[in-house]
């Protein structure tokens, strides 16, 4: 651990402006920003990987999105009944992937999900070039 | 049909919350699109609204229980989050949909690198302490 790099309010502040970048990307981009927040918390500030995660839970209990999602809900880009819908799923598959979390050490399962991360974003590339 | 597609890619994003901590948009995002043909804008909105509810409520127990929590940072990250959050969706209306969709690809290759070079460090063994 490197935590002792930063100690005090200068970590509180570093984690802040980390949250800060990572809150820009969520609006930017829909997401709650736990999947940038996650290694930022390890990489930069030296979190040890269950505890980044579960860091990153907590953040996303208050909803961090409010402010990005009204600017998207004035722009009427949301769609309530589908976003509805997925949340019960959600919900259910949180309990079962935090015990499979406790279970194993998921470091192969991390590289399948960056690989699927890096092909979705690389197809996501391609579908704009081509439209 | 359509119902049923949408309850289960919300099972797969749950899995994925708690496996990993995250909140699950950068997977329903991309599915929204391709599975729903719905616009980068609308699917970014939606993915935005269904994270407004504690979604990761059930995974944070987990955690919780298992004392990996910092609370502190956590309520931190939250504030600096909600900030950011505003500057990152004013900004987001305003760029077309397709600049939208290709910058919305380079952030899920940039977050897979970031993943990626953090499983390597563990894998590698240098973060010993987990």
């Amino acid at each position: 651990m490197i935590e002792a790099a930063a100690q005090g309010p200068w970590r509180i502040a570093a984690i802040f402006v980390t949250a800060c970048v990572v809150g820009i990307c969520s609006g930017l981009f829909g997401v709650g920003g736990g999947v940038l927040l996650v290694p930022l918390l390890v990489l930069l500030l030296g979190f040890n990987q269950h505890t980044a995660q579960g860091t990153s839970l907590i953040a996303l209990v208050p909803p961090t999105g409010l402010l990005a999602f009204l600017a998207y809900y004035h722009a009427h880009q949301v769609n309530v009944k589908v976003g509805l819908l997925i949340i019960p799923g959600v919900i259910l598959g949180g309990v079962v992937g935090g015990k499979l979390a406790e279970r194993m050490s998921p470091w192969r399962m991390r590289i399948v999900f960056a690989i699927l991360l890096f092909s979705l974003g690389a197809w996501q590339v391609a579908s704009a070039w081509t439209k | 049909m359509h119902i049923l597609v949408i309850l289960l890619l919300g099972l797969a994003a749950g899995i994925l919350v708690g496996l990993m901590g995250i909140g699950g948009g950068t997977i329903v995002v991309p599915a929204l699109v391709y599975l729903l043909g719905m616009t980068q804008h609308m699917a970014q909105g939606t993915s935005l609204f269904m994270q407004l509810l504690p979604i990761g409520l059930g995974a944070l127990w987990v955690y919780w229980k298992a004392g990996e929590v910092d609370l502190r940072a956590g309520i931190v990250c939250a504030f600096g989050m909600l900030i950011g959050g505003y500057a990152g969706g004013s900004i987001a209306v305003g760029i077309p949909a397709r600049r939208l969709q290709a910058l919305f690809g380079l952030f899920l290759m940039m977050s897979a690198a970031l993943l990626w070079r953090q499983a390597g460090e563990r894998e590698s063994g240098k973060d010993a302490n987990d």
